[in-house]
């Protein structure tokens, strides 16, 4: 019985090829997995941006403000997939150079991201390329969504739609080609290291949203006749600090997606450099790197909430560039400066430069950005990074400044003045004192809600009315004279 | 392996038609032609939809006199 029984089992004995391939389609699916898990705790970075900014705004700039959050997604993501990632693949050489020949990029790679190529539909060979895709593509949203608070309540939401793709799709994009890839002109070059993004994603986003508010300008009644700054209060700050908290969850996404882990190819996990690196080491100081900026935020801000949470934000940012290195002690102290680093430069960019960042972005993203690499430059030189094993040094990390600053604030500046120039930059002052969302949509979104008077805090820390302080900054802003304090004359 | 099941065969017939005829086909060509021609038009729907309506109530506002210039006096 058994004999006979023996040759059908050992024919179902699976081979030691079979096993291999089995275990290969499984590491395979298990790195699709990861990505697609990364991208759905990533969109948590979204849902925040849209609850932070909806709640920094005044009540009747409510859903205009969420409305640019959520078409982000609509512009960036075709504009991404059509060319976006094709930059990503194809210039890590440089421009007007492109990658195809380099030998340090991975072999093929810009040939699987052009949106014809068979890696950018479906493909049940390929378990990776369109994971992958979809990671960076939501580190591509957050870049775009990281300038979108500074603009609220007078940008044109077709103008930010404009400048998002162009920052999420076309900005960004290039410098993570230049210097937050394994074949990177930066990395293999200078030894370029910003393993977590401090400066290819926040730094860029901060000084391209700086170019555009210089042509932007201020919220009307932001600063008085003399310049000293006004403050507007914000409709539900409970709102915007949950929105970080949802931001700080997401984080943990884009964290973990800066890694790459696919067994079949690497021994073990690799930041974007392709260095050895392991997923506990980044958590360890995205950790802590809340609990330094909370701290640094609160004291440099003396206890403000908004400034606190912004604090965490800007702490995990100054540390994100060496996360795969620092140890967690190092990234304490380097977070809560980070934090209070954050809190003085977004109060001079207020109040010295009088440029109205409407959430502080520039100073949590942008400064806090290239802080975080040059931070790299002074504490982690030495440490070998990419396949070329090119030391990381202070002069490398400067090198990355210096393209990236210009790469990021000149597009920025640019395109938002001939925007400008076209008169579509900003909404017309009118729709800008009723509010946003009576033009855009017809309604005012707490329909049930009373309406009370909106409040402004005058830079001596009076709350008084908004309305005749709006007006009187309106009418000077067209042209008028201001109207005499006290006399009440109309011209 | 469950290979009652000709996943194979069935992942070749429908990779082919999934992709139009698979990389740099002329199916995909016109695809992509089409996406990146109504994302375009997209943009310029965006800009020229929000100017009418912006302008509009410009207008309106002006218009209704809620913008007078103010008979009291601002505090800063």
């Amino acid at each position: 019985m058994i004999s006979s029984l023996l040759p059908t089992w050992l024919a179902q004995v699976p081979t030691a090829e079979d096993v291999n391939a089995r275990v290969d389609l499984d590491t395979l699916i298990l790195t699709e997995q990861f990505y697609f898990w990364t991208v759905v705790i990533m969109w948590l970075i979204h849902v925040g941006f849209m609850a932070y900014e909806g709640g920094a705004s005044r009540r009747k700039n409510l859903m205009s403000t969420a409305m640019k959050n959520i078409l982000t997604i609509a512009v960036v993501t075709p504009t991404f997939y059509y060319f976006g990632w094709y930059i990503y693949g194809c210039f890590q050489e440089g421009w007007p150079k492109s990658g195809h020949d380099s030998p340090d990029a991975f072999p093929g790679f810009c040939g699987l991201t052009s949106p014809w190529s068979e890696a950018m539909g479906p493909n049940l060979q390929d378990h990776v390329s369109a994971v992958f895709f979809l990671a960076f593509l939501l580190f591509s949203w957050t870049t775009g969504s990281i300038m979108s608070g500074a603009l609220i309540e007078r940008v044109r939401l077709s103008a930010y739609l404009i400048l998002t793709a162009l920052l999420g799709s076309v900005v960004w994009i290039l410098d993570a080609a230049w210097g937050w890839s394994s074949g990177g002109w930066l990395t293999t070059r200078f030894g370029f290291h910003d393993s977590i993004a401090s400066l290819v994603v926040h730094g860029v986003a901060g000084a391209f949203a700086l170019g555009v508010l210089l042509n932007l300008g201020p919220r009307i009644g932001k600063y008085t006749t003399g310049g000293l700054a006004r403050s507007f209060r914000g409709h539900n700050t409970h709102l915007t600090l949950m929105g970080l908290m949802l931001i700080f969850t997401g984080f943990y996404g884009f964290y973990a997606a800066c890694l790459v882990i696919q067994s079949t190819v690497f021994p073990g996990w690799l930041n974007i450099y392709g260095s050895p690196t392991t997923l506990g080491a980044i958590a360890f100081v995205i950790t802590i790197g809340f609990a330094g900026g909370f701290t640094g935020g609160w004291f440099a801000s003396k206890g403000d909430p908004f400034w606190t949470l912004s604090g965490g934000l800007a702490g995990v940012i100054s540390v994100s560039a060496g996360a795969d290195v620092y140890h967690p002690s190092l990234a304490y102290l380097l977070s809560i400066s980070g934090g209070m680093v954050a809190v003085w430069s977004g109060t001079y960019i207020e109040k010295k430069l009088r440029v109205d960042d409407a959430v502080g972005a520039v100073a949590v993203h942008g400064v806090c950005g290239f802080y975080g690499v040059l931070l790299v430059g002074i504490f982690a030189g030495g440490y070998p990074t990419g396949i070329n094993n090119v030391e990381t040094s202070f002069g490398g990390q400067l090198m990355g400044m210096m393209a990236f600053l210009p790469l990021a604030f000149i597009p920025g500046y640019v395109v938002s003045w001939i925007l400008k120039k076209f008169n579509l930059l900003r909404v017309p002052a009118e729709v800008e004192l009723e509010g946003l969302d009576l033009a855009e949509f017809g309604q005012d979104f707490y329909p049930e809600f009373e309406r009370v008077p909106e409040i402004i805090i005058e830079p001596d820390g009076r709350e008084v009315e908004s309305a005749p302080v709006l007006l009187d900054a309106y009418w000077q802003a067209n042209g008028r004279p201001a109207t005499p304090v006290g006399t009440g004359e109309r011209s | 392996m469950f290979d009652a099941f000709p996943y194979d065969e069935w992942g070749d017939d429908i990779a082919e038609f999934w992709t139009f005829g698979g990389e740099g086909s002329t199916g995909t060509w016109i695809l992509t032609i089409l996406g990146i021609a109504v994302m375009l038009i997209a943009f310029w729907g965006f800009v020229i939809l929000e100017n009418r309506k912006l302008t509009a109530q410009a207008d309106r506002l002006k218009a209704s006199g809620a913008l007078d210039k103010p008979t009291t006096s601002p505090t800063g």
